[in-house]
């Protein structure tokens, strides 16, 4: 029975290995251990030659994998126990971060890394879903860290966890102004309102004083449930960078925004986002409404960017408009069409990828944008579904039924 | 208001109008051959600029008269941006019309942002504004307020023949007939033995040959220009071309006009400079919600 | 007489200079089985767009149960229990089967952010239940088709694709049915199949009123209790099969003298 199949093991026709439980965790914790040394790898080595020699091994290793039939083991058992490969890879980064505690420099491309991944995600409900383009990602994640600096300064009773949310939700309020435009219009004028609405904002921003104009405006760091995070990690303990504790938030962050991009995928919701993608006649003819998943998507999307840019504005002490150019709302669209639209996993190798490299290539730093448009432009050529496809849609991978 | 100052505004919005008419037109010839939307229209505009300001640079070496350098510019510009709509289109766009429209829409967006990183990596000193020679006569009549510039008044007129022209093109010449027959429907268009991708490079020389005039007169007008200049003139360009309707060249004469105007608008009630642009596109914006196929052209239905 | 459940008065739809429809008067009755023929372009598409909402009417009305509901959004419509299959398949191709079939069923879906999102447990029985009724009604068109039911659609054969539409339209156990050449493409030993069960379906679901639009003559005599002859966007006749065939206007637009 299919329906028993459905629940009981993993479907979709691939072949598949049985394996015990225990077996099953074995392999996942091996995967993300070479998972995170590999990330390790890339925010630790500092050579040129160190990540070029990485860039090279990794795809041949995995190559190898594939060959050897080791890579669907990996696949196999972390769709077979997706939350605790989540959990694991969550605890692996953890480790991470406190193996690099006193590097400044590799825990903020990590935060970095990570946030870019939670609006991704968002962008990845957004256009991988619902098919709603969204040109103006680095606006909201503005809207989001102008959010936090106005908050923050003017509520200092308020809890900082709140204030975050605030900035989110208000990241979403404010992208619902173009909703009406956006549900009205058809095909892609979505990208024009977006793309002006993103212009604008700056515009807005540079010439607002309250906003502090050009120049910006400082930021207070944040306090979470008493720990004040530029105080970092308690000395006894051996103390730490001031990133540290920004590099967890923005982890915790990243995995909640995971699970739910997950969570809604594997759901009604997820399915009606789909097929109004799709088809949206068909859709409508068969009772979805198309404009209710539409502006769900749009405001699940932007309240992820809202949140991760209270993040950024709380760990950077400082914004300004400038920060938030219309070239990085490019650079967040590149890394979901490099991993493979509609993929929310394939958004965290391809963040690591498009924020790391032009750390670490001095070379490239001046001329990312347009490696990264090559890039985009080659991907979309020859390889338009990114790295890592999006698989069949699943509901329940797993475990037992 | 003093009559003086209404008609300076007037010259000036027609000046910007018209520049932004011509960009609509592209997309508005692109969208009705293949609907697609080509997003790096607005950085083409702004290559052509920096092509006929690179030739500028070597004729001036030669010493070359103005006239001359000028008809030069135009001519090179325009043909090389003309070619390079049509290389964009043979290997960007063509091989793409199977994948999601969305698809077409990145991949062109994409290519504008190479083209934008480009000039500002390449061009010598790119990431800086560049002055732009200032080959029009600078004779000037001042009536009153108004302070009519010859220049002002070659370019409108340049602007109106170049659109006027090519409307022409689409309803008088064969070629036009074919560019016609593909946007009213490809297959009946193939079936009557027209050469659909013939067709459609052309269109694309033809609407990026339009850009690079439009970025020229940008840069004989305001004698500047600088590489990030084609991402709002494209912006504004399709907005003009939505509002007027894609698809129909009056539309996008009127959709260019009507930003120009609110612009100018804006401009007179605003104290800072930059909500001009913030109304002008709040009332676009809305507009576009209220007549979402455009203010000219027809409702069709899509057919299912 | 059986009550009409669906009925149009005057129904007119143009695309610019051109009626696609012409001031139709149509009444469906209830348990009704109505073959809807016509020369290609005379309208019978476009008739299942306006009942469905897609295409708005330029004039007229559209009736069911004596509601009028002209120009309702086609949720709405599916709201109603009226649901179609396209001439030109429809399906979200990259979905798998079971998803294409789930879509159909929204009506008897739960849409809770708490159902959906957090309480899994509950979504697995729903997604199961789901899944038996899809399997259970591919099984009844096909047994085949029910083994595919984890596919996508991209890798099902034509014939199956068009299985998997019908059965779409039918798993909300629709009050009407549209079916806009269910037929095409398939051999006469297919179609009959696929005749066969549903009208076994409409044995057990003995009020399901159907319009059904079909090129294949044959077929609209032997399953069709009345049909209504298309020309132009206009009603040439309407009768029994028997009747209609023999009517000369009908001949004439068939054989394209007007
Ligand atoms: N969206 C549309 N825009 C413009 N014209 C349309 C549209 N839909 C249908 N038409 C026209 O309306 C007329 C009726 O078309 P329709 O599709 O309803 O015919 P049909 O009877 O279903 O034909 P067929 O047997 O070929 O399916 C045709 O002339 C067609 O070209
Ligand atoms: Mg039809």
């Amino acid at each position: 029975m299919a329906a028993n199949r459905l629940v009981g093991r993993p479907v979709s026709g691939e072949s598949l290995i049985p394996m015990s439980q225990l077996k099953t965790q074995l392999v996942i914790l091996i995967g993300i251990s070479l998972s995170v040394i590999v990330l390790y790898g890339f925010l630790y080595l500092e050579h040129e030659w160190e990540i070029g020699l990485l860039l090279v091994t990794l795809p041949v290793a995995i190559l190898l994998l594939k060959r050897a039939n080791m890579l669907i083991y990996f696949q196999t058992a972390a769709r077979m126990m997706p939350r605790f490969t989540l959990v694991s890879f969550v605890l692996g980064v953890l480790a991470l971060i406190l193996l690099l505690r006193h590097e400044h420099f590799a825990l903020l491309m990590l935060t970095t890394v990570l946030l870019y991944v939670t609006v991704s995600l968002g962008l990845t409900i957004q256009f991988g879903f619902a098919g709603l383009v969204n040109f103006a990602a680095i606006a909201f994640f503005g809207i989001g860290a102008y959010s936090m600096a106005v908050l923050n300064h003017n509520f200092h009773a308020v809890p900082d966890l709140v204030i975050i949310l605030f900035s989110g939700l208000i990241s979403a309020l404010l992208g619902a102004l173009l909703i009406l435009p956006i549900l009205r219009t058809r095909g892609h004028y979505a990208a024009l309102i977006t793309i002006a609405f993103g212009i604008l904002l700056r515009t807005f921003l540079e010439v607002n004083d309250v906003f502090g104009g050009p120049q910006g405006l400082k930021v207070d760091g944040l306090e979470i449930l008493g720990w004040d995070f530029a105080n970092s990690f308690p000395s006894v303990l051996g103390g730490g960078s001031f990133y540290m504790a920004y590099a967890i938030a923005a982890l915790l962050l990243a995995a909640a925004a995971y699970l739910l991009t997950r969570l809604i995928e594997a759901s009604w919701f997820g399915l009606n986002m789909d097929s109004v993608r799709l088809d949206e006649v068909a859709s409508a003819s068969f009772g979805i409404n198309a404009p209710r998943w539409k502006i769900t998507a749009f405001m699940v999307g932007n309240f992820f960017a809202g949140l991760a840019g209270a993040v950024y504005a709380a760990m950077s002490g400082f914004i300004a408009p400038a920060s938030f150019n219309f070239a990085d709302s490019l650079l967040l669209v590149s890394i979901v069409l490099l991993g493979g639209i509609g993929n929310a996993v394939a958004v965290i190798p391809a963040a690591l990828l498009i924020v790391v490299l032009p750390e670490k290539f001095q070379v490239i730093q001046e001329y990312r944008l347009l490696l990264f448009g090559i890039v985009v432009i080659l991907i979309l050529r020859f390889r338009p579904n990114g790295l890592i496809p999006r698989g069949l849609r699943q509901y329940f991978t797993g475990s037992s039924a | 208001m003093d009559p003086g100052f209404f008609a300076q505004y007037l010259i000036n919005g027609l000046v910007q109008g018209i520049t932004y008419a011509l960009v609509a037109v592209g997309f508005t010839l692109f969208f009705g051959v293949l609907d697609v939307i080509k997003f790096s229209h607005g950085d083409v505009l702004m290559l052509g600029a920096f092509t006929a300001l690179a030739l500028f640079l070597g004729l001036d070496q030669l010493s070359t008269p103005a006239w001359l350098s000028l008809t030069i510019m135009l001519c090179l510009g325009v043909v090389a941006m003309a070619l390079l709509g049509a290389l964009l289109c043979k290997f960007l766009v063509l091989p793409l019309k199977e994948s999601p429209p969305l698809n077409t829409l990145l991949i062109t967006l994409m290519f504008g942002s190479v083209i934008r990183e480009g000039v500002r990596l390449f061009f010598p000193n790119g990431s800086n504004p560049k002055p732009f020679p200032a080959l029009l006569p600078e004779t000037s009549i001042n009536w009153g307020n108004l302070n009519l510039r010859l220049d002002s008044v070659i370019l409108i007129f340049t602007g109106a023949m170049a659109i006027v022209l090519t409307h022409l093109f689409i309803q008088k010449t064969r070629m036009g007939l074919a560019i016609r027959a593909v946007a009213q429907d490809e297959e009946t268009a193939r079936l009557m033995g027209i050469n659909f991708n013939k067709t459609v490079l052309m269109t694309f020389a033809l609407g990026s040959g339009l850009a690079a005039l439009s970025g020229i007169s940008t840069g004989l007008y305001y004698q500047e220009i600088n590489f990030s200049m084609g991402l709002m003139l494209g912006v504004i360009g399709f907005s003009a071309a939505v509002v007027g309707g894609l698809g129909s060249i009056y539309g996008a004469i009127v959709g260019g006009l009507l930003f120009a105007f609110l612009q100018t608008l804006g401009a007179i009630w605003f104290s800072v400079p930059a909500y001009k642009d913030v109304f002008a596109f709040t009332v676009i914006i809305m507009l576009m919600a209220w007549r979402p196929t455009g203010l000219l052209a027809d409702r069709s239905a899509e057919r299912v | 007489m059986r009550p009409a459940v669906l009925k149009t008065e005057d129904l007119t739809v143009k695309f610019g200079g051109l009626k696609a429809l012409n001031g139709l008067d149509f009444e469906l009755c209830e348990g009704q089985f109505l073959g809807l023929i016509g020369p290609n372009g005379s309208g019978k598409t476009t008739f299942f767009n306006a009942l469905t909402g897609i295409y708005r009417p330029a004039s007229g009305n559209v009736f069911l149960h004596g509601k009028d509901i002209t120009g309702v959004s086609p949720n709405k419509v599916y709201g109603y229990g009226i649901t179609r299959t396209f001439q030109r398949l429809r399906l979200a191709t990259s979905l798998s089967v079971l998803d294409n079939l789930i879509i159909g069923n929204q009506r008897n879906l739960n849409f809770g952010i708490w159902r959906n999102i957090f309480d899994r447990k509950y979504f697995k029985s729903q997604l199961k239940e789901q899944t038996e009724i899809a399997e259970d009604l591919l099984r009844r068109f096909s047994p085949d088709l029910a083994a595919l039911l984890l596919k996508p659609i991209s890798s099902l054969s034509m014939i199956d694709r068009r299985r998997v539409e019908v059965c779409r339209a039918l798993i909300s156990e629709p009050k009407i049915l549209l079916l806009d050449e269910p037929s095409a493409g398939m051999t006469p030993d297919e179609t009959r199949a696929l005749m066969d069960e549903l009208q076994g379906w409409r044995a057990q679901h003995p009020t399901l009123s159907t319009i059904l639009i079909e090129h294949e003559m044959e077929l609209i005599n032997k399953v069709s209790d009345t049909c209504v002859v298309l020309n132009y966007g206009e009603k040439i006749a309407e009768g029994k099969y028997s009747d209609v065939s023999n009517n000369p206007s009908v001949r004439a637009a068939y054989l394209g003298e007007d």
